[in-house]
């Protein structure tokens, strides 16, 4: 499961652009999808380590529709990233229709004009209909 | 401090929440504050203040049976409740309750898509499920059906037609409530009813034939409080062969009054989408002197405007066209725009846009091909849901007063020059009225402009402003005929007391059915600006 000092350890280390490492990866045995967002790419081709996926230009959808729509409405799916503030309230919204919390949330970086504030968060189940 | 349901005591209220959890199970009663956290308003300019409205509790029952079992529960203890589909509606009050203490009713766990027919074109729905949840049956079913869906799509079409909300593909199916056809409603006294054909046992029509016979109660529902809707049927929009876009630019301000009467006849007419409106001097405005003139102090002279556009290169306005059905068809509904337009304005220009079959491809959803800068919401506009809209929210999200008014250019003028003056005192707002703010015909027969100023969770003298300016938009619009669609819970007594024709003689007439259907409020009192006696002021 992970722990706090674990999303610490992810921000302090692990800048978006260069994904996130093996061994913190290991560290975070439980979570089942990253999230990443790709206004904080921070230049070059993005490359998705497995079990990690893009929101591109902060848009939820494609992972609403063709991930945690239906891993939601099942039993466990804990979801980690580091997105845009806007695009973690979109998650939250659906998180909380579907028995799940943000259960960890720090921000890594402030809003700076053009972009949201960088926040890395964890979601997990914790309505018993959907707890592993 | 724990929030109590009003009039009730603390050992009452212990009692209620047990018979409700008796009723419908523990996991499903919710009544500690970390639970009752997402039924709080997350846009409300009133956080954290003596003027949130908080719920005492919430409950999330699997079927109808067990919300007729809340409801008789609920009379019995007196409690308000407060229904919601989905509970989005942000800007509009999100999940949260008109009283404080009442329990939400939290339909989510109605989700069923019922029916889905195509050769009738119809859905039957529940209150749970999302745009989302009907767009991905009519595909996994392989259905040639279009839904029309608002942006975000995450709300339902139960809870967004009640809410009277508006979609983006043709005028016969914008208008989400106009669009719902039957309906079943859990009543007060938690007996259940079904509107029109469903009110005459055996009949196939529900979904087709909406009034039945005698009075159609359907519209008490809306904005309303009379009783919680568990099912309501929705005419779908037979999915066309094909879309088609063009741009039609104006050079003159004053164009836009004749551009205007001639996109209501192809509106009316159902020849094309929704209509959308811009003026490319918008993007003018970040220039000091170009936005002193857009919102000089009575509204700035056609002939500077005129001036201002020309020394720029710009059209006045702009009008993106929609066409949808048979190739052929587009193609000439299109062809028969430009002439219209292009012989009645001298000056105006049009280029052709996209055109393709649908459904789109995923790069066409994008809308980065049309041959100009265009203001279609392309997902909106195909009756596909998203959450994309999302990055336009600003700050910690937005309140929403849509003013309705005529659709003439001179109202857009009149409006423009009226509510930039009135609200020019709120300085830390953008103008959101200006000499190039187009309106929205989202609604089907109506234009409505937008306020939408923004809520600051860690800023208490934004919002303070945020409230004030609210209130002050809300009575100057009605002291010139213009009255909001639609309004958050702390904006509803305000909003429902502009439309006083004949000393209130519309809200005199809601109370009384009000009392003579729900005397105690059990069911969202407060809700449209209708109380029942036991909460009226004396």
């Amino acid at each position: 499961m992970i722990d706090r000092r674990d999303l610490l350890k992810i921000g302090a280390v692990a800048p978006i652009a260069l994904g996130m490492p093996a061994a913190l990866r290991a560290a975070t045995a439980g979570v089942s999808l990253w999230v990443r967002d790709t206004r904080f790419q921070r230049g070059g081709p993005l490359i998705l380590a497995p079990g990690t996926v893009a929101l591109n230009g902060g848009d939820v959808t494609p992972l609403w529709t063709g991930t945690l729509d239906d891993a939601w409405r099942k039993r466990g799916f804990l979801v980690a990233g580091m997105t845009g503030s806007d695009a973690l309230f979109v998650l939250e919204q659906l998180a909380w229709h579907r028995g799940r919390r943000v259960v960890e949330r720090s921000e890594v970086a402030p809003q700076d004009g053009t972009r949201p504030a960088l926040v890395r968060w964890l979601i997990a189940p914790v309505h018993a209909s959907v707890v592993a | 401090m724990a929030i109590l349901p009003p009039d009730l005591s603390p050992a009452d209220f212990a009692k209620a929440l047990a018979e409700l959890r008796q009723a419908i199970g523990t996991d499903w009663v919710f009544s500690s504050e970390d639970d009752l956290g997402p039924y709080r308003d997350s846009f409300s300019p009133v956080w954290d203040t003596d003027k949130e409205r908080k719920a005492s509790a919430a409950v999330a029952p699997a079927d109808v049976a067990q919300v007729q079992a809340i409801v008789r529960i609920a009379g019995r203890y007196r409690i308000p409740l407060f229904p919601i589909s989905t509970g989005k509606n942000f800007g509009y009050g999100g999940p949260s309750p008109n009283v404080t203490g009442s329990i939400v009713l939290d339909l989510k766990r109605l989700n069923q898509v019922l029916e889905l027919d195509e050769a009738r074109a119809f859905a039957l729905v529940e209150p749970g499920v999302s745009y989302f949840d009907l767009y991905r049956a009519i595909e996994e079913k392989g259905l040639k059906l279009m839904i029309d869906c608002p942006d975000p799509g995450w709300g339902s079409p139960i809870g967004n037609s009640l809410e009277r909300g508006i979609g983006y593909t043709m005028a016969a199916f914008r208008d989400h409530f106009g669009a719902s056809c039957g309906m079943e409603v859990v009543l007060p006294n938690g007996e259940l009813m079904r509107t029109g054909m469903g009110a005459l046992p055996g009949a196939k029509t529900w979904q087709e034939y909406k009034y039945g016979f005698g009075p159609d109660p359907s519209g008490l529902f809306a904005q309303g409080n009379f009783g919680v809707v568990t099912k309501m049927g929705f005419r779908l929009y037979p999915r066309p062969d094909f879309y088609r876009t063009g741009l039609i630019t104006v050079p003159r301000r004053r164009d836009f009054v004749k551009l205007v009467e001639i996109c209501n006849y192809l509106n009316d007419a159902m020849l094309c989408g929704e209509i959308v409106y811009a003026s490319p001097l918008a993007g003018l405005m970040a220039k000091p002197d170009f936005a002193a003139l857009a919102t000089r102090a009575g509204g700035p002279s056609d002939a500077d405007m005129d001036a201002a556009a020309s020394a720029a290169g710009l059209p006045s306005w702009q009008v993106d066209l929609q066409f949808f059905g048979p190739e052929a068809t587009t193609a000439s509904n299109w062809a028969y725009a430009k002439d219209r337009i292009l012989a009645a304005i001298p000056g105006a220009k049009a280029i052709d846009g996209d055109a393709f079959p649908l459904p789109a491809t995923p790069e066409q959803m994008e809308n980065k091909t049309q041959p100009y800068r265009t203001s279609i919401r392309r997902h909106g506009s195909l009756g596909v849901p998203s959450l994309g809209i999302w990055k336009i929210v600003r700050d910690d999200g937005h309140l929403g007063f849509f003013p309705v008014l005529p659709r003439t250019g001179e109202a857009v003028f009149e409006m423009q020059r009226v509510m930039c003056d009135a609200l020019r005192e709120f300085d830390g707002l953008p103008s959101f009225f200006n000499a190039t703010t187009a309106p929205l015909h989202w609604h089907s027969f109506a234009f409505q402009m937008v306020f939408a100023p923004s809520v600051r969770r860690n800023d208490p003298a934004h919002n303070a402003m945020t409230d004030r300016a609210m209130h002050k938009a809300v009575t100057v619009a009605a002291e010139h005929g213009w009255g909001d669609y639609r309004a958050a819970p702390i904006y509803q007594d305000a909003v429902a007391d502009t439309y006083s024709f004949n000393n209130h003689a519309l809200r005199r007439f809601h109370e009384q059915l009000k009392d003579a259907i729900d005397p105690e409020g059990i069911i969202a009192p407060g809700r449209g600006g209708i109380w029942p006696r036991r909460f009226r002021k004396p």
